[in-house]
C-alpha cells in the first residue's frame, strides 16, 4: 500500500512539473503586445509599460511594445543578451563598438542604414549631419545602433573648482591668511581670482587648522576629487601646468592626436601633486574612492576644496551656499588653461534591433518617433503629463516645470524620465524645447568660468571609426597601455617621495610602442574621419 | 581451511589462489571452471557489479561536468562570440591569432610575473600553516578548547569574498580603522595607504587568504591525524620521547602521504589564483602588483567581449598548471615514492 501510495504522489509530482513547464514554455511564445523589447533599468525607476510618453507614443503610432528588464547587474552577468529568446530588441544596450561590429556582421543585429525609408527623422539628421552619420558606423560601414545625442556643450568641460567660503571668511577673521595670500570678504564670490601657490597656501591652512571648529584638525580634506571619474577629476589641476589634460590623457593638438603623459608639464604637475599629497592637502581617498563614496564624504562641508560638475549633488543643502566657484588657477605668469574632456555628446549602441523581429520597419518606425522634439525631451526629463514640462508651451517650446514639490529635481528625474534613445541639439535647444534651469546654471558657470580658459588649437577626440585589425589593435595596447598609466601615475603622486625625472622618461621609455601604436590607429582614424566630414 | 588460511593471513600477503578457494567454499561447489580472462571478468562482474553503481554518480558528474565542457576551449581557435555555435558551418577558425594577440600585450610578462608571485607566495604561506595548526590542534590535552579552537579557526571560512574584502578596507583601507589610529597617534596625513601601495597587496592578499582558510585546510589533517594508532605514541612514551619528538616522529610520517598528495594538488593548482578577489582589491595604485592573468582574462575576454582571447589565456594558464601537477608528481615519485599516478 505504502509503495502505491509513494509511486502514486512521485508520479503526480512528475506531471506537475511537465505542466508547468509546458505552459511556462507557452506563455513565451504567446503575447498580445506587437514587439518586446528588453530594456536595463533599475527598481527605482518607473514601469515603462504605464509611462504616460510610452502609452502617447503607442496612441500616436498605433504600435504596441512591451518592455520587459533587466537591472543593470542581471545585464552585465548576461554575456549573449542578444541571444534572449522572445525580444525584438534592446534598450540602453550600452554595446562597445567591438561588440555592436561583432554582432552585425554576424547578421544577428540589424542595419539600421537599410530601412531609412521607414525612418524619416532619423533619415534626416544622417543627411543634415554627417558627424554624427560618420561617428555611427562600423568597420563595414553600416550603423548598427540607434544613437543617444544630447548636446549642451556640457560634457567637454566636467570640471569645476569650488572652495569653502566660510573657512576662507574664518582665515580672514581669525587674522590666519596665509602670507601672500590677500583676500578680502568682498571677493568671495563666484569665480574667486587665485593663483595656484595662493591656493596652495589656503590648502595648506585648512589642513592645518580646525577649520570646522569640531575640535579635531585631522578630519578636514582640503582637495577633494575622483581621480580618473568623468567628472570631478583632477585633470584640470594638472591642465593649470599649461598641458590639455583629461582623464584618457589624449586629446587633439592641432589636428595632431597627442598623449598629454609625453609633455614636460605633464610631469611638472605630477611632481607638483605628489608635493601636495606628502603634505596632506590631497588625500589617499581621492584615488580610491568611488564617485558615490566621493558624494557621499562631501555631504558635511568638510572638504576645503574640491572639484565636480555641480556643488548641489555634493553637498547637503545646509552647506551649499559655503562654497564659491573658484575660476581655473592662474600660473606664475598668470596664465590660466583648461582641458577639454573627450566624453561624446553622440553616444552610439544606445538601442539595437534583433535579427529575430519580424516587423523590423514596424519597429524601427516607432523609435524613429523617438527622436521628434517633443517625444526627445520627454523621454529626456520626464512626460508632460508626469509634471516635467509645464502643460501649455511658451512660443512653441517646451517650459520645463521646476517645482517637483518635495522631491529633488534628480530623484524626479530619475523615477520619470527613461533616457536612451534622444536627439536634442541646438537646434531643438532654440525651436522646440527650453533647457532646464539647472542645465542653464551649469552652462552659464561654464561659459563665464571655464570655458574661456581652453586652450587654443586643443579639441576633443570625436567618436573615430575603426577598421577591424585596428579595432583589436587598440583594444590590446590601450587597456595596458591605460593600466601602465593609471599605475605610474597614482603610484608617484602617493608613493611617499617625489617622482624623479629618470622614472618618468623610463615610464615613457617603457610604454612608448603602446603610445606610438596608439596614437598612429588614432591618427589615421582622425584623419579618416575629418575627410568623411569634408574637414 | 582455505577460509582459516584466509582470516590468519596478513592482510597485504593475501594470496588470489587463497581467495578464489574461499569463494568457492562460500558459494558451494561450483559449476564449470571459468576458463578464459574474458569469462572470469564476466563471473566477477554478475556477482559484484552493483558496487559499480556507487561510482556512478561521481562517473556521471565528472563527464557532464569537467569532460563535455572541454570543448569549450576550441573557442581559443575561434573569432568567436556567444550565440556562435563552436562547431558550426559558420564557424570562423583563426588558428594560433588569439595566442598572437594575448602574447603581444605589452604587459604580458608583468601579468604572468604577478600571477606567478602572489600564487607562490600565497603557497609558501598557505601550504605549511594548516599542517602546523593540525598539528598542534592534535596533540592538545583538552579536547574541549581542541574542538572550541578549531572551530574559531574554520569559521572564518564561510565569509564571502566581498564580505572579506569590505572587512579589509575598513581595516586597512583609506580613513579605515588602522589609518585613523596612525593619523590620531602622529602619523602621515594620508595613513598607510595600505590599499594604494603595489607592495603592500601581496601581503594583503595573502594574510588575509590564509587568515580565512587556514583553519578550514587544517581539517583534513586533522582526519589524517586522528587515524594514527594510539599504540604507536605509547611506545614513544615508553621510550621517553618528549611531546613535540613525537609530533617529528610519529606524527607527521603518519600524515606524509596525506601531505604529499596535497602538495601535489596544490601545486597543479599553481598558476590559478581566482580572479575575483583580485579584482576587488584593485586600485590604481597597486595595479603593478594586482594585474593578474586572471582579472586580465575577466576585462579584456569577459568585459571586453574578447571572449577567443580569453580563452586562449586560460587555456594557456591550464597548460602551465598541467605541466606543474606532472612534474610535481613526477619529483614525488622519485623522492618519496608517493604519486598520484
Amino acid at each position: 500500500m505504502k509503495k502505491i501510495i509513494i509511486g502514486v504522489s512521485a508520479a503526480a509530482l512528475w506531471f506537475v512539473c511537465v505542466v508547468l513547464f509546458v505552459v511556462s514554455a507557452m506563455g513565451g511564445t504567446t503575447s498580445e503586445h506587437q514587439f518586446t523589447v528588453l530594456t536595463v533599468k533599475e527598481d527605482a525607476v518607473k514601469d515603462y509599460n504605464t509611462m504616460p510618453v510610452f502609452q502617447q507614443l503607442a496612441e500616436d503610432t498605433g504600435i504596441e511594445v512591451k518592455w520587459i528588464y533587466n537591472t543593470s547587474t542581471q545585464y552585465a552577468n548576461n554575456t549573449d543578451p542578444v541571444g534572449i529568446k522572445g525580444i525584438d530588441a534592446i534598450y540602453h544596450s550600452g554595446f562597445s563598438n567591438l561588440k555592436l561590429y561583432d554582432y552585425g556582421r554576424r547578421g544577428r543585429i540589424v542595419a539600421i542604414d537599410q530601412y531609412l525609408d521607414s525612418m524619416p527623422n532619423f533619415a534626416r539628421i544622417l543627411k543634415s549631419r554627417p558627424d554624427i552619420a560618420e561617428a555611427l558606423k562600423s568597420p563595414d560601414g553600416h550603423i548598427y545602433s540607434l544613437p543617444r545625442v544630447e548636446e549642451m556643450g556640457l560634457k567637454a568641460y566636467p570640471n569645476i573648482l569650488y572652495i569653502n567660503k566660510k573657512w576662507i571668511q574664518k582665515l580672514i577673521d581669525d587674522g590666519n591668511l596665509p602670507e601672500g595670500v590677500n583676500l578680502t570678504s568682498n571677493q568671495l564670490v563666484d569665480g574667486l581670482d587665485l593663483y595656484r601657490y595662493e591656493f596652495k597656501a589656503l590648502l595648506q591652512e585648512f589642513n592645518n587648522r580646525d577649520m570646522d571648529g569640531d575640535g579635531s584638525t585631522t578630519n578636514e580634506v582640503p582637495l577633494a576629487f575622483v581621480s580618473g571619474n568623468w567628472q570631478g577629476n583632477e585633470s584640470d589641476l594638472i591642465a593649470s601646468f599649461g598641458v590639455p589634460e583629461n582623464r584618457e590623457h589624449k586629446t587633439v593638438v592641432d589636428g595632431r592626436i597627442t598623449f598629454t603623459i609625453e609633455n614636460e608639464n605633464w610631469f611638472k604637475a605630477v611632481k607638483e601633486l605628489a608635493d601636495w599629497y606628502q603634505g596632506g592637502l590631497i588625500r589617499s581617498s581621492s584615488f580610491t574612492q568611488s564617485d558615490n563614496d566621493f558624494l557621499a564624504r562631501g555631504q558635511d562641508g568638510r572638504y576645503g576644496a574640491f572639484y565636480w560638475w555641480e556643488k548641489d549633488t555634493v553637498l547637503s543643502a545646509e552647506h551649499r551656499d559655503d562654497y564659491i566657484i573658484v575660476l581655473p588657477l592662474k600660473d606664475d605668469d598668470g596664465n590660466r588653461y583648461v582641458g577639454v574632456s573627450n566624453e561624446q555628446e553622440v553616444e552610439k549602441g544606445e538601442c539595437v534591433i534583433l535579427d529575430s523581429c519580424e516587423d523590423k520597419e514596424g519597429l524601427l518606425s516607432y523609435f524613429d518617433k523617438f527622436f521628434e522634439p517633443e517625444y526627445s525631451a520627454q523621454l529626456n526629463y520626464g512626460s508632460i503629463k508626469s509634471g516635467a514640462f509645464l502643460p501649455d508651451k511658451v512660443d512653441g517650446k517646451l517650459i520645463p516645470n521646476d517645482d517637483h514639490g518635495v522631491q529633488s529635481a534628480d530623484d524626479f528625474r530619475m523615477k520619470n524620465a527613461p533616457y536612451g534613445v534622444v536627439y536634442l541639439t541646438q537646434e531643438v535647444w532654440d525651436n522646440s524645447v527650453e533647457m532646464e534651469s539647472r542645465a542653464k546654471l551649469r552652462l552659464n558657470n561654464l561659459e563665464n568660468y571655464v570655458k574661456p580658459y581652453s586652450f587654443v588649437g586643443v579639441t576633443a577626440i570625436p567618436n573615430l571609426n575603426y577598421t577591424q585589425d585596428e579595432l583589436i589593435t587598440l583594444n590590446t595596447y590601450e587597456s595596458s597601455l591605460a593600466n601602465n598609466i593609471a599605475s605610474w601615475f597614482t603610484g608617484s603622486i602617493t608613493g611617499g617621495s617625489i617622482p624623479t625625472r629618470e622614472s618618468w622618461l623610463n615610464f615613457l621609455q617603457t610604454n612608448r610602442n603602446s603610445i606610438d601604436t596608439v596614437i598612429r590607429i588614432n591618427q589615421t582614424a582622425y584623419d579618416r574621419y575629418l575627410a568623411a566630414i569634408g574637414g | 581451511m582455505a577460509s582459516e588460511a584466509l582470516a590468519t593471513a596478513p592482510v597485504d600477503e593475501i594470496d588470489e589462489e587463497l581467495v578464489e578457494e574461499a569463494y568457492e567454499v562460500l558459494d558451494g561447489p561450483a559449476g564449470p571452471q571459468p576458463k578464459s580472462k574474458w569469462e572470469e571478468w564476466k563471473t566477477n562482474f554478475r556477482r559484484h557489479g552493483w558496487i559499480l553503481l556507487f561510482i556512478l554518480p561521481a562517473f556521471i558528474y565528472v563527464i557532464i561536468f569537467c569532460y563535455v565542457p572541454m570543448y569549450g576551449i576550441l573557442v581559443a581557435f575561434q573569432d568567436y562570440m556567444p550565440g556562435d555555435k563552436i562547431l558550426g558551418s559558420n564557424t570562423a577558425w583563426v588558428g594560433f591569432e588569439n595566442f598572437k594577440t594575448f602574447f603581444s600585450n605589452p604587459n604580458f610578462w608583468d601579468y604572468f610575473l604577478n600571477t606567478f608571485l602572489l600564487c607562490i607566495f600565497g603557497f609558501i604561506v598557505g601550504f605549511p600553516l594548516p599542517i602546523i595548526v593540525a598539528l598542534l590542534l592534535n596533540s592538545l590535552r583538552s579536547k574541549k578548547v581542541k574542538k572550541g579552537l578549531q572551530i574559531l579557526y574554520y569559521a572564518p571560512h564561510f565569509i564571502s569574498l566581498v564580505v572579506l574584502v569590505g572587512m579589509l578596507k575598513l581595516i586597512f583601507g583609506s580613513d579605515g580603522l588602522l589609518d585613523q589610529l596612525s593619523i590620531k597617534l602622529g602619523g602621515d596625513v594620508n595613513g598607510l595607504k595600505l590599499f594604494l601601495s603595489p607592495e603592500a597587496f601581496r601581503p594583503l592578499f595573502i594574510f588575509s587568504g590564509n587568515w580565512q582558510d587556514f583553519g578550514w585546510s587544517a581539517i583534513v589533517y586533522l582526519a589524517a591525524l586522528s587515524g594514527v594508532d594510539p599504540a604507536l605514541h605509547e611506545a614513544a612514551k615508553v621510550d621517553g620521547a618528549s611531546r613535540f619528538r613525537r609530533i617529528f616522529s610519529v606524527d607527521l610520517p603518519a600524515i606524509l602521504p596525506t601531505i604529499v598528495m596535497l602538495m601535489i594538488l596544490s601545486v597543479g593548482n599553481l598558476m590559478s589564483c581566482g580572479y575575483e578577489k583580485v579584482l576587488l582589491m584593485q586600485t590604481s595604485g597597486n595595479l603593478e602588483t594586482s594585474e593578474i592573468l586572471s582579472t586580465y582574462v575577466y576585462t579584456f575576454g569577459l568585459v571586453g567581449g574578447q571572449y577567443g582571447v580569453g580563452t586562449a589565456a586560460g587555456l594557456f594558464n591550464s597548460v602551465i598548471n598541467v605541466a606543474l601537477l606532472v612534474i610535481a608528481n613526477f619529483t614525488s615519485k622519485k623522492l618519496t615514492n608517493n604519486s598520484m599516478w
